[in-house]
């Protein structure tokens, strides 16, 4: 890779402030590439660390999860990983515990559920709630 | 070169409307969205009829506003074509925003900009008030004196923005009425010697190259704004090699000659002034009879009043013993912008000239050879007693009391 | 250099006429000029137009005139404008009206004592007769080069042609007749 941005004078930076999303060029089908695989830009998103800023955090339970990508296509931080349409978990670095996937989750009990961020994860699952009888939850 | 060839005559008798649609049709647009205003409406209109009539192989894109077709001019550029607009005055004053935007993004937009006053109160004639209120945009600004200059200067307008070295947007200023509306001689060129004297669209970053996906019009905070800045201001004022050089390619191409700074009558001037615009040309007029009469009076203005040619203007009024910085804007409560510029320009150079200002012609106002020999004359007094002959400021055509302002 | 002056209503076409006299003056190399006052004056509204006419490039752009030759379009200007403003010993007038030239002198005393300047025809009339349409401005041209004797009539009317070359056939046709008419009617 070449220089950081840190590191950049004036006369350096691309000119416009046009902020390229990967190194090099894509001569491939993106579509075909994981994600941590892709060969992001020093500026892309994507290295940008905002784990930090969660207050709750989001713990997945796969055994109530019927898969149905509802969180994966809300998520507006592209968080929840998913292979090959299956939720296999949440992205911790870029995830800001804002919710909408718990608010989206149709199971019941939800296969997301919010939990104070120093919850032990193995401690959240034994918390997990039974099937609510109450309609419309 | 688009694929329907226009048959035009050598010389034709088009206005400065005109002139600027015809330039816009022959350096084959990607792009032009625009929201028409007079007096720039017919720049669109012949436009639209170019278009209607198969001339035209780029798009064509009617907007709900000025904001909007900068807006529209934006997008499309930072996609990878070639974009123009035209517009004036109320319709220049919503754009500003984009305007910003597109200098800062580093899109190569071109503005056929007819000067027209800003209200209120309301008034389609033309003055500089817009020009000015563009001058910081980061725009490139060019002035032209007439519909010819007005051809000449939007084609090279094109080669000027693209270069590689440069990718600034730039604004062709002409007059509002007074070169917009009168119809004169324009030597053309036909439609392939245009097209290949500004030569092939060349995409930079482009949004639609999806081998190298790009984001354009990022937020960068203190972080790097400063940096981004510097580097715009760099490339504007780098921008002054490649105007000298596309400014000598097509003077090789036609014998049209421009310069950043045009002066006429400035070798032994010992009066001048300096103007933007049509005056300049009906000021040649009024050297030429003054010369006879044995005063020795130029003209001088700022062809490019962005990026400012400061040395080479400072260098050519060194001998000068008396000045009129002519400036055509309401200055709300200062001198003049063009009278900052030339005391700018002077103050760090030996020559001490009288430097005067004068606020004239807004809203159309005629400024004619006879108010013109009357301010050479006034000048003449103040280069003989080595002081201005009252204040700094005045207003000349103003009906009412003297208006002047500022005591030296 | 030759200035001329348009007394017109806005839709009388006297832009048109002003720039298309232009362009067939430029087709003899000479250098022209062709503008108008107009801001945002309504059809029917009183306004002006302007030519220039010279051999060499045309660098004034002031609007003041001290014109060669005044046309005036429209039969009321005539009694409204203040058409002899800026004028000079030798500017000629072109007046459309349905008087004769004594009758007309005779109301407008801005005008007498100069009947072998002041030339009149009804651009009316003839534009109505051929055109179809009260437009007075090729007649008005017509008159133009009889009186200031610029062009010969044929090689006019080949040059308006090419002026006029997105009309129809027949409308350019009739207005060939009515420049013609024009040439022979104006005295």
């Amino acid at each position: 890779m070449s220089k950081s941005i840190k590191d950049m004078g004036w006369d350096e930076l691309v000119q416009g402030a046009a902020l390229f999303s990967f190194e090099g060029e894509v001569d491939y089908e993106m579509s075909q590439v994981q994600p941590e695989d892709r060969n992001y830009a020093e500026t892309n998103s994507r290295n940008a660390y905002v784990g930090d800023w969660r207050v709750e955090k989001p713990v997945f339970n796969k055994d109530f999860c019927i898969d149905c990508q509802f969180c994966w296509i809300y998520c507006p931080d592209t968080s929840i990983i998913a292979r090959d349409k299956k939720m296999i978990g949440v992205d911790m670095d870029h995830c800001k515990g804002c919710g909408i996937c718990v608010e989206v989750c149709p199971t019941n009990p939800k296969s997301l559920l919010m939990f104070n961020e120093n919850t032990d994860n193995e401690e959240a699952l034994e918390q997990w709630p039974e099937k609510s009888e109450e309609k419309g939850e | 070169m688009n694929s329907k060839v226009m048959d035009i005559k050598k010389i034709e008798v088009w206005d400065g409307n005109m002139a600027a649609s015809q330039a816009f049709r022959q350096a084959d647009v990607d792009v032009v969205a625009a929201y028409p205003i007079t007096p720039s409406t017919p720049v669109v209109e012949n436009y639209a009829t170019f278009e209607a009539n198969g001339y035209i192989d780029g798009e064509f894109v009617m907007v709900e506003s000025e904001h909007a077709a900068m807006s529209a001019c934006v997008g499309a550029a930072a996609a990878g074509g070639r974009v123009a607009t035209a517009t004036s005055s109320q319709g220049f004053a919503l754009m500003v925003e984009v305007l910003y935007q597109a200098a800062g993004m580093r899109l190569p937009i071109v503005l056929a900009q007819v000067n027209r006053a800003l209200a209120a109160p309301l008034n389609v004639n033309g003055d500089h008030s817009d020009m000015y209120l563009g001058r910081d945009s980061g725009w490139i600004n060019v002035s032209t004196f007439s519909p010819q200059e007005v051809y000449d200067l939007t084609l090279c307008a094109f080669k000027i923005g693209e270069h590689l070295d440069v990718r600034l947007p730039v604004n062709i200023n002409q007059d509002g009425f007074m070169s917009s509306h009168t119809a004169q001689n324009v030597r053309t060129l036909d439609d392939k010697t245009a097209c290949d004297f500004i030569g092939p669209y060349q995409a930079v970053n482009a949004m639609l190259d999806f081998s190298k996906p790009v984001t354009h019009g990022v937020q960068t905070e203190e972080d790097w704004h400063f940096e981004h800045k510097a580097k715009q201001h760099d490339a504007m004022m780098r921008s002054r090699k490649v105007i000298d050089e596309v400014f000598a390619e097509f003077k090789a191409l036609t014998g049209r000659e421009y310069k950043a700074v045009e002066s006429y009558g400035m070798e032994d001037a010992e009066v001048a002034i300096v103007a933007f615009g049509t005056t300049y040309e009906t000021a040649k007029i009024v050297v030429d009879n003054l010369k006879k009469e044995g005063i020795k009076a130029g003209i001088i203005s700022p062809r490019i009043f962005r990026p400012f040619p400061l040395e080479d203007i400072a260098a050519q009024l060194q001998h000068v013993k008396a000045i009129a910085c002519m400036d055509r804007s309401a200055p709300g409560g200062s001198v003049g912008a063009l009278y900052n510029e030339i005391a700018g320009a002077l103050f760090n150079s030996p020559a001490r000239p009288v430097l005067s200002n004068i606020i004239y012609g807004l809203g159309g106002r005629d400024m004619t050879v006879s108010t013109l020999t009357e301010i050479y004359k006034d000048l003449v007094k103040e280069a003989a007693s080595g002081k201005l002959n009252g204040t700094i400021q005045r207003f000349v055509g103003v009906r009412g009391p003297e208006l002047t302002y500022y005591n030296a | 250099m030759l200035e001329i002056r348009w007394h017109s209503r806005a839709g009388q076409g006297a832009v048109t006429g002003a720039k298309g006299l232009a362009s067939v003056v430029a087709e003899t190399g000479k250098e022209v000029q062709a503008f108008a006052f107009y801001g945002s004056a309504k059809r029917g509204a009183s306004m002006t137009a302007y030519n220039r006419v010279d051999d060499k490039p045309i660098l004034n752009h002031e609007k003041y005139m001290k014109p060669d030759y005044v046309f005036i379009l429209d039969p009321a200007l005539a009694f409204t404008d203040d058409f002899t403003a800026n004028s000079k010993e030798s500017t000629k007038y072109i007046i459309t009206t349905h008087l004769s030239k004594a009758e007309l002198i005779a109301q407008i005393p801005e005008i007498q004592g100069m009947e072998d300047r002041v030339f009149v025809l009804d651009c009316f009339g003839i534009a109505l007769d051929t055109i179809g349409r009260a437009i007075p401005n090729t007649p008005m041209l017509g008159a133009f080069i009889k009186v200031s004797g610029m062009f010969e009539v044929a090689e006019f009317q080949e040059s308006m042609k090419s002026v006029l070359g997105k009309l129809s056939q027949k409308i350019i046709d009739a207005n060939m007749v009515a420049i013609e008419r024009a040439y022979n009617e104006v005295n």
